[in-house]
C-alpha cells in the first residue's frame, strides 16, 4: 500500500539524482515497498515521506530526462543528502553524474552528504542476484549497454567468474571511489573531514534488494546530526533569503 | 481511474455577453461575493449578480442577472480586473493603465491620481504584510522598464511603495507577503521586495510557452514548468510537493484543495496534490481563462462563463469507494483533515476507514481490513453480523445506516465458497481474540465472547477451553445449545460451571464419562470430575455424585474427600465423621480417607486411629489367612500397620491386642502393643527371645525412649542389656549382643551403672567405643555447664554494675518521653531501667528479657546440666 502523502513537515530532505533508467525510482520503490515492479519513466519528480523513528525524512525521486533537468536544483535546494545514482552496466551513466548532475547540487546544504550508488548490480554480480521476486523472468535488456571503450580503463570485470551470462560490468567500485573524491573536491570539501568514500559508495540492486536498505539506513544515520541541528535551531526550513546574497553568476567560473 | 471531482455548470451564456458578434471575446474575469465582472476586448466591463441554487440531488445551478455594462471609452481590451471589496473598488487594467473604478457604479473614481501608467500586468497581494484593511497592495510589472513595482491602492489614491529592477523582463507575477514570484524571459524567480534578496527557481522559456504563476497558499506557488509540469515552489525556493503532470499547453491553472485544475486547449484536467494522479478530465473547447476566486473555480471560453463546482467531498470519497479504490479514498479523506471541522472530520474519517475495511474484507485482504477496522474503531458487531448465527438472539444490534458495505452475509460475500468462508472465520477468530485483549469493547463483550465461543466450538479450536476457563461474557442461552450441537460437552460443563450451574455441569460430564455421550476433549474426564467435586462447595452435589464416583473407582473416587481443601469456608466443610460413616461400604476408599485424616492431617481422634489400625490389622490377617498371597503385599501391609502402631498413641491397644495376640507371625506388632501398655519387659522378651531379633529389640528401645521420657529410654536399654546378660535364659549370656549394644547406643546408658554390672573378665579393648563415648559425653557436659555458669556470673556482675550506676541520679519519666523499646509514651510512673539508665516500660523489659539470647542460652544450658 503506498504511503499516503501526509501533511507532516519533513525534518530533512534526501534527493536521488542520476540519468534516466539507472533505477532511481526502482530503488526508492524497493526501499519503501520492498518490491520491484515495473516503473514508468518519472515525470518531473516524486517524493516520499519516510517516518524514520521520530523523524520525517522526505526522499525526492527526480526525473533523469534532459527535459526536466532545470528542476533538479530546486529539488536539491536545502538537501541534506544527495544520492548520485548510476548503472553499473553503463559507463555513460557514471560520466553523466559528473557532467550533468553534480552542478545541480550547488543548492544543497553546505553539510550535505553525497553517496555514489551503482545500481543493477544483479546484472554483473552473482552475489547480488539474490532471490528474484515473483516476476521471475522480468529481466529487461539493460538499457544503453553500448559497450563503449572507456578511457577510465574499467572493463576488467572484478566480479567475474560468476558463471552465469552476466552483463558486462562497466563501472568498478574504484571508479565510484574516484568519482566520490572528485565530488568532494568540486564541493571544496576537506576529504579528511568527510565520511570516507568506502562508506558512501554502494553497489545495489533494486531488483533483488541487494544493499538497498543498507544504503538508505546508512544515509539516514549520517543525516541525523543535521536533523538534530535543525531541530535545535528551530530554524524554518533551510535557505534564508535574507542571508542568501551569494551572487549566482560565480557558478560559471568554477573550473572542475 | 477517474473521480468525479467537479461539475461544469454554465453561468453566463453567450447571449448575455457577446451575442453573435464573433469578434468580441472575453478577456478577463473577476468574481467577488455574488458579483461577477467580465472584461471584454471591446473595452466593456459587464457586471452580473450570481445566484446559486441547489436543485435535486445536490446539483448546483447559477442564475445570473446582468446588472450593468460599462464601456471604458477606449478602443483597447480590458485586460485585467481585480475587485477590492473592502474599498468597494474595482481595479482595472486597460491600455497599459490601471484605473480604479467604483465596484457598484463602475464609474472611475474621481481622484485624478488614482491611475498607474505603463503597466504590463499586475496582481493583488492576498497576504499583505501591512495590516491596513483599507488598502490593497498591488504588484505591478512595468511595461517600460525591466522592473516590478509595489503600489498600495487606497480609496482615493494610489501610492508607489517600491520599485525593483529585474535581470530580465518579467512577464507574470504573483505576490505573497514580501515575496514576489516572477516569470522572467528564461526563468522563474522569487524576489523579496523588502530586502531585495532573490532566489532563482528554475529555467523556463516564457517566450515559447505562457508562464503560469498561481499563489496557492501562504508563501507557496504553483508554476508551469517545462515538460508539462505543474511545479510547486515556496518562498524559499524549495518544492515541498511533487509536481503534477498536466499538459504542455496549459493556459490557466487553479487550486481547489486537494486538486490542481488546469486548462489547456481542449480539456480541463484535475490532478490530486495528494498523490499527483490525474483524477478527472473534462472536455472543454476554446478554453481561455481558469481562475479561482475565494474557493470558486471560474472557467471561461472566449464567449461564455462557467463555474467548476466541486462535488461534495463525501460524495467523491463514496464514488472512490464504490470503485473499490480504497487508497485513493483514504488519501482524499485524510487530505481533508485541515479543511473540515475536526469533529466532522473524525466522524467522516472513521466511517471511511470502516467502509475501506469492509471492501478489503470482501476481497479477503484481512491484514489491511483489520488495520482499517481498528483505526476506524469499528463496532465489532458490524463484522460479527456478517456471519450467520453468530450474534446472540438477544442482541439488540442493528447494522448502521447507511450500510457500511453491500454484503448481506458471509454466504453472499463468498458465494458459497467454503474455503473462503473458512478463511473469513479464521480472520474473525483472530480479530475477536485481539479485540478481547484490547480494552475498549465496552458493552459488546457478550456479543464478542459468544461469537468467539461459537467459532471456537465449530472449528474445534483449542482456545475454547481457555475462553471458558477465564473471565468471559458468553451468553448461556445462546452458547449452550451451540456447544451441545457441536458435541463440546466438556466445554458445555465449563460453561454451566461458569454460570453457577454446577449440577448441570456435572450431569453432562457424568454422561460423557459413562459413555452415553462422546466428547474426546479430555481423556481423564473422570479424574477431572472427581477433582471438580473435591473442590465443589455445593455439598449436596458432592454427596449426590460420590456414590457414582466410588462405584467407578474407589481409589480415585476417594479423592473427592481426601483432596478437599481443609481451609474451605464453613458451609463447604465436610464432617469427617459423616464421611467415615458414609464410606463404610467402600472399604478401600475408607482406608484412603482414614489415612488422609490420620497420617496426613494428623487428626487426633481415637476413633479414626483405632479404625485405621483395625483396618490395617484386618488386612494383614486376611493376607495371612491366604497362604497364596504375595509376600510383598504382606510386608507392605505389615509395615503400614507397624508404622501406625508406633506413631500413633491414640488407638485402642487392648482391642487390637485381642485381634493379634497369639498370632505367631505378628510378634513385632504384639511387642509394640505391649510397649504401649507399658509392659516393656514383656515386649523385650517377645523380641529377644521369641522373635530373636536383636535389632528389632534395639529399635524398640529407641522408639519407646521418647524425648518426653529420657529416663525411660535409659531404663529400657538397661533392661535390654540385662536380658542379654541374663545367664538364666536359654542360650545363656549373649556377650556379643551386649557388647554391640553398648558400643552402638553408648549414650543411652548410665556408664557407671553399666560398669557395675559388666562381667569382670571383659577386656577394655572390647568396650573401647562405649567407654570413649561415655568419657567424651561426660567431659562435654561438664564444660558446657562451666561455660553457662561463667556467662551467668558475668551477666550478674553487669547488672550489679548498672544498678550501682543508676542509683546515682533520678530516672526521669514523663509523658513526653518515649519508651526506648516500644516508643510509646509512659502513662504510669512504673518503669524499668535498662543498663545505662534508660527507662522503659515494665512489660517491654519483660518481653525483651524473654527474647534475649542470653536468656535462651541459659534455658538451654540448664537442660544440659
Ligand atoms: N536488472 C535490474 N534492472 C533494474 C534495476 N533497477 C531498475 N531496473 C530497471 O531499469 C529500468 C529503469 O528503472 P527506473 O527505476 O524507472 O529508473 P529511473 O529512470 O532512474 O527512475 C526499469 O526497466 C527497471 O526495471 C536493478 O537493480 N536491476
Ligand atoms: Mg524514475
Amino acid at each position: 500500500m503506498p504511503e499516503r502523502a501526509k501533511m507532516r513537515k519533513p525534518d530533512v530532505k534526501v534527493v536521488i539524482l542520476g540519468d534516466m533508467n539507472v533505477g532511481k525510482t526502482s530503488l526508492l520503490h524497493r526501499y519503501t515497498e520492498k518490491k520491484f515492479k515495473d516503473t514508468v519513466s518519472t515525470v518531473g519528480g516524486a517524493f516520499f515521506l519516510k517516518q524514520w523513528g521520530p523523524y520525517n525524512i522526505s526522499i525526492w525521486d527526480t526525473a533523469g530526462r534532459e527535459q526536466f533537468h532545470g528542476l533538479g536544483s530546486m529539488y536539491c535546494r536545502g538537501a541534506s543528502a544527495v544520492i548520485l545514482t548510476y548503472d553499473v552496466t553503463n559507463w555513460q551513466s557514471l560520466t553523466e553524474l559528473e557532467d550533468r548532475f553534480l552542478s545541480l547540487t550547488d543548492t544543497a546544504n553546505a553539510d550535505c552528504i553525497y553517496a555514489i550508488v551503482g545500481n543493477k548490480a544483479d546484472l554483473t554480480e552473482s552475489s547480488a542476484q539474490g532471490p528474484v521476486p515473483e516476476d521471475g523472468q522480468g529481466e529487461q535488456e539493460s538499457v544503453g549497454t553500448e559497450l563503449r571503450p572507456t578511457g577510465g580503463g574499467s572493463s576488467s570485470g572484478g566480479g567475474g567468474g560468476g558463471g552465469d551470462a552476466l552483463h558486462q560490468k562497466q563501472v568498478n567500485q574504484d571508479d565510484a571511489l574516484a568519482l566520490y573524491a572528485r565530488v568532494l573536491r568540486y564541493k571544496g570539501l576537506d576529504g579528511m573531514a568527510c565520511p570516507p568514500g568506502e562508506s558512501l559508495c554502494f553497489e545495489t540492486s533494486a531488483k533483488t534488494g541487494y544493499n538497498v536498505d543498507v544504503l538508505f539506513e546508512t544515509i539516514f544515520d549520517m543525516v541525523l546530526p543535521s536533523i538534530l541541528k535543525k531541530r535545535r535551531e528551530g530554524e524554518p526550513s533551510t535557505v534564508d533569503l535574507e542571508d542568501c546574497r551569494v551572487p549566482k553568476s560565480i557558478k560559471g567560473g568554477c573550473c572542475a | 481511474m477517474s473521480v468525479k471531482a467537479f461539475e461544469l455548470v454554465p453561468v453566463v451564456e453567450r447571449e448575455l455577453l457577446t451575442g453573435d458578434k464573433a469578434r468580441i471575446n472575453i478577456e478577463c474575469l473577476e468574481c467577488c461575493g455574488k458579483y461577477l465582472y467580465v472584461g471584454t476586448n471591446d473595452c466593456f466591463i459587464h457586471h452580473f449578480l450570481l445566484e446559486e441554487q441547489t436543485i435535486a440531488k445536490g446539483s448546483v445551478v447559477y442564475l445570473s442577472q446582468k446588472l450593468q455594462q460599462k464601456h471604458l471609452g477606449l478602443k483597447k481590451a480590458v485586460s485585467e480586473l481585480k475587485a477590492a471589496s473592502a474599498l468597494e473598488r474595482l481595479i482595472v487594467l486597460c491600455d497599459a493603465t490601471i484605473y480604479v473604478h467604483d465596484m457598484l457604479s463602475l464609474e472611475v473614481v474621481p481622484s485624478g491620481s488614482a491611475k498607474i501608467k505603463g503597466v504590463l500586468s499586475f496582481c493583488v497581494n492576498e497576504n499583505p504584510v501591512s495590516a491596513d484593511p483599507f488598502c490593497v497592495e498591488l504588484g505591478v510589472i512595468s511595461s517600460r522598464r525591466r522592473a516590478v513595482q509595489i503600489y498600495t491602492v487606497h480609496e482615493d489614491r494610489v501610492q508607489l511603495v517600491k520599485e525593483l529592477g529585474t535581470p530580465q523582463q518579467p512577464c507574470a507575477l504573483s505576490l505573497d507577503g514580501y515575496f514576489l514570484c516572477l516569470a522572467l524571459t528564461s526563468q522563474y524567480m522569487i524576489l523579496n521586495y523588502s530586502t531585495g534578496a532573490s532566489q532563482d527557481l528554475f529555467p523556463y522559456d516564457s517566450e515559447e510557452r505562457k508562464p503560469i504563476i498561481k499563489r496557492i497558499g501562504r508563501e507557496e506557488f504553483l508554476l508551469a514548468a517545462p515538460g508539462g509540469l505543474g511545479m510547486f515552489a515556496n518562498a524559499e525556493g524549495m518544492s515541498q510537493r511533487a509536481p503534477v503532470n498536466w499538459s504542455e499547453d496549459v493556459v490557466g491553472a487553479a487550486v481547489c484543495f486537494p486538486y490542481v485544475v488546469a486548462l489547456d486547449e481542449g480539456f480541463v484536467t484535475v490532478h490530486s496534490m495528494l498523490d499527483q494522479q490525474l483524477k478527472q478530465t473534462l472536455s472543454f473547447r476554446d478554453g481561455h481563462i481558469l481562475q479561482d476566486f475565494e474557493g470558486k473555480l471560474v472557467l471561461a471560453s472566449t464567449k461564455a462563463v462557467y463555474m467548476l463546482v466541486p462535488l461534495p467531498l463525501e460524495r467523491q470519497i463514496q464514488d472512490l469507494l464504490a470503485g473499490n479504490r480504497v487508497d485513493e479514498a483514504l488519501t482524499l479523506t485524510e487530505g481533508a483533515r485541515r479543511n473540515i471541522p475536526k469533529d466532522r472530520f473524525q466522524i467522516l474519517h472513521k466511517r471511511i476507514l470502516q467502509q475501506a475495511g469492509f471492501i478489503q474484507f470482501g476481497q479477503l485482504q484481512f491484514l489491511e481490513a483489520k488495520e482499517h477496522f481498528r483505526k476506524g474503531q469499528l463496532d465489532v458487531r458490524e463484522l460479527i453480523s456478517l456471519y450467520p448465527l453468530l450474534l446472540p438472539a438477544s442482541s439488540s444490534f442493528a447494522r448502521c445506516h447507511p450500510p457500511l458495505h453491500p454484503f448481506a452475509d458471509l454466504n453472499q460475500l463468498t458465494q458459497g465458497d467454503q474455503e473462503k468462508v473458512q478463511r473469513c472465520k479464521r480472520f474473525l477468530i483472530s480479530y475477536l481474540h485481539e479485540e478481547r485483549s484490547s480494552e475498549g469493547q465496552n458493552g459488546v463483550r457478550e456479543e464478542v465472547d459468544t461469537a468467539l465461543l461459537k467459532l471456537y466450538a465449530e472449528a474445534d479450536h483449542e482456545s475454547l477451553l481457555d475462553l471458558l476457563a477465564s473471565d468471559n461474557a458468553c451468553l448461556l442461552a445462546d452458547s449452550a445449545p451451540w456447544l451441545e450441537k457441536h458435541h463440546k460437552y466438556f466445554a458445555l460443563g465449563l460453561l454451566y460451571h461458569y454460570n453457577g450451574q454446577d449440577a448441570s455441569a456435572v450431569q453432562w460430564w457424568v454422561r460423557v464419562v459413562d459413555g452415553d455421550l462422546q466428547d474426546p476433549t479430555r481423556s481423564d474426564l473422570f479424574e477431572y470430575v472427581v477433582d471438580f467435586l473435591s473442590f465443589c462447595p455445593n455439598l449436596d452435589l458432592v454427596w449426590k455424585h460420590a456414590d457414582w464416583a466410588l462405584k467407578r473407582e474407589q481409589k480415585i473416587g476417594a479423592q473427592i474427600f481426601t483432596k478437599r481443601p481443609v481451609d474451605g469456608d464453613q458451609g463447604s466443610k465436610m464432617n469427617p465423621e459423616d464421611v467415615v460413616t458414609y464410606l463404610q461400604k467402600h472399604s478401600h476408599a475408607l482406608v484412603l480417607y482414614l489415612e488422609h485424616l490420620v497420617l496426613d492431617q494428623h487428626v487426633q481422634k481415637e476413633k479414626f486411629h483405632s479404625q485405621l489400625a483395625l483396618l490395617y490389622t484386618e488386612r494383614v490377617l486376611a493376607l495371612l489367612s491366604q497362604p497364596s498371597s504375595p509376600a510383598q503385599a504382606l510386608s507392605q501391609a505389615r509395615s503400614k500397620l507397624q508404622r501406625l502402631l508406633k506413631e500413633s498413641t491414640l488407638y485402642r491397644v487392648q482391642m487390637l491386642l485381642g485381634k493379634i495376640d497369639g498370632v505367631d507371625q505378628l510378634l513385632v506388632e504384639q511387642a509394640t502393643l505391649r510397649g504401649r501398655l507399658g509392659e516393656h519387659e514383656r515386649a523385650l522378651h517377645i523380641l529377644v527371645h521369641q522373635l530373636q531379633d536383636r535389632s528389632a529389640a534395639e529399635d524398640y528401645c529407641s522408639w519407646a525412649a521418647t524425648p518426653q521420657e529420657p529416663a525411660l529410654g535409659q531404663q529400657l536399654f538397661h533392661l535390654l542389656l540385662a536380658t542379654y546378660l541374663d545367664p538364666d535364659v536359654p542360650g545363656g549370656v549373649d556377650s556379643v549382643a551386649a557388647v554391640d549394644l553398648l558400643n552402638r547406643h553408648g549414650n543411652m546408658f548410665d556408664a557407671v551403672r553399666v560398669l557395675g554390672i559388666l562381667p569382670e573378665g571383659w577386656s577394655l579393648q572390647l568396650l573401647r567405643p562405649f567407654l570413649t563415648a561415655a568419657v567424651r559425653k561426660n567431659a562435654h557436659e561438664q564444660r558446657t555447664a562451666q561455660v553457662a555458669l561463667g556467662l551467668a556470673r558475668s551477666e550478674n556482675l553487669q547488672l550489679l554494675h548498672d544498678r550501682l550506676k543508676t542509683r546515682g541520679g533520678p530516672v526521669v519519666v514523663s509523658e513526653k518521653k518515649g519508651c526506648q523499646l516500644c516508643h510509646n509514651t509512659f502513662s504510669e510512673p512504673d518503669c524499668v531501667c535498662l543498663p545505662g539508665g534508660v527507662p522503659v516500660h515494665t512489660h517491654c523489659a519483660a518481653q525483651r528479657l524473654r527474647d534475649s539470647p542470653t536468656k535462651r542460652r541459659l534455658e538451654n544450658g540448664s537442660d544440659h546440666t
